[in-house]
């Protein structure tokens, strides 16, 4: 697919955005990750030599401290770009997120697939992967809804995605100008930059439903 | 950890707090007994079951910023004027509060629960109320001191 001048402009800014968050990720779980738990072994090791109860205790509720501090990173480093992206590609990626998502808001996601996981050029693997992630987001500000249904569908020359939240649904036209439509007309462009397309249908008091679908065979 | 939900003094506190304080919401969050999850436990007046599976993320959010700081937090105009991102504050979105009011929990002098009072509108919780959640949680850390 040619990319038009803007187009290229908005690739370009996308893909060194994408880049920067890779490897903040990576410093983060690989850099201050692995020396938090360096620190929570010392404390180990200093604990195990230590009688004094009041130490003891101290020394605990350093190490939990450390713990937690260490959870908060590693998932802070997941959810800007999941290691599993590049190694195991979009589908695990897709459920390790999800798996995030229910345990932060409450929202319970059903994920069917059908077909065989195809290995995506990584430029297309992040797209799909972010428009679903903004599709999600978007479900928890403004959906009111407790469940999701997303369908994954792998064709010899297609992959489908379709996001349905049974939430309250809006007017596709009331909507222009406000945070919502900048998040909606985002992912369709980033679709469209990948040679995708991103199709949003809502209806009052039924949900809105989100369809990605992403040729395969250029 | 005996489940929360089956102490019927703890509840009490909670239901009571929501009837005097003239709020929508009462939520106790609580550090599990193994690792550093902290699990909304109880809610009373809430719209849906997400407070059950929400797991508060440590620093983030009202209830994980009073667990890492220890101290109290009002939001009296969400989602305005907050730190962070909207979706850093789960139990406002999922309970569709627009302001709330938050104590620590103290268990061997260290932060290990949240007692959370909110409105679905915005509201700025007078002292009189702030002390109300703050003898709530006094009794509910004598309480739970013994189930933990």
């Amino acid at each position: 697919m040619e990319l038009k001048p803007k187009q290229q402009i908005s690739s370009y800014i996308i893909q060194s955005q994408e880049e920067e968050i890779k490897r903040i990720s990576i410093e983060l779980h690989e850099g201050v990750g692995q020396n938090l738990y360096s620190i929570l072994t010392g404390l180990q090791f200093i604990d195990s030599g230590t009688k004094e109860p009041h130490m003891k205790n101290h020394l605990r509720e350093m190490s939990q401290l450390i713990e937690k501090t260490i959870q908060e990173i590693r998932l802070l480093s997941v959810e800007l770009y999941p290691p599993v992206l590049t190694t195991l590609g979009l589908l695990p990626a897709m459920k390790s997120y999800i798996k995030l998502y229910t345990s932060t808001f409450g929202i319970l996601v059903d994920l069917d697939t059908a077909g065989t996981q195809k290995w995506l050029p990584e430029k297309s693997r992040i797209a799909v992967f972010r428009v679903c992630q903004e599709a999600l987001t978007n479900i928890v500000k403004y959906a009111d809804t407790s469940n999701v249904k997303i369908n994954v569908i792998w064709t010899e020359d297609e992959l489908k995605v379709t996001i349905n939240d049974f939430g309250k649904g809006f007017h596709q036209a009331e909507h222009g100008g406000n945070n919502q439509s900048s998040g909606i007309a985002a992912m369709k462009e980033r679709m469209l930059l990948t040679g995708g397309q991103c199709t949003i249908s809502s209806k009052i008091g039924e949900g809105t439903s989100i369809e990605l679908s992403l040729p395969l065979k250029d | 950890m005996t489940e929360i939900r089956e102490l019927r003094p703890v509840l009490e506190v909670c239901d009571r707090l929501m009837e005097e304080a003239g709020c929508d919401f009462v939520g106790l969050a609580i550090q599990n007994t193994v690792g550093p999850d902290v699990r909304w436990h109880y809610a009373a007046g809430n719209l849906n079951d997400k407070y059950e599976r929400i797991t508060v993320r440590f620093g983030k959010g009202i209830a994980g910023k009073i667990i890492s700081s220890g101290s109290a937090m009002m939001l009296a105009d969400f989602p305005n004027d907050i730190f962070g991102k909207v979706t850093d504050y789960p139990i406002m979105l999922a309970e569709k509060l627009a302001s709330c009011y938050a104590v620590p929990l103290f268990f061997n002098a260290v932060p290990k629960g949240v007692l959370l009072i909110g409105k679905r509108e915005s509201f700025t919780f007078p002292e009189h109320v702030q002390q109300l959640v703050k003898d709530a949680a006094e009794t509910l850390e004598q309480l739970l001191n013994e189930h933990l």
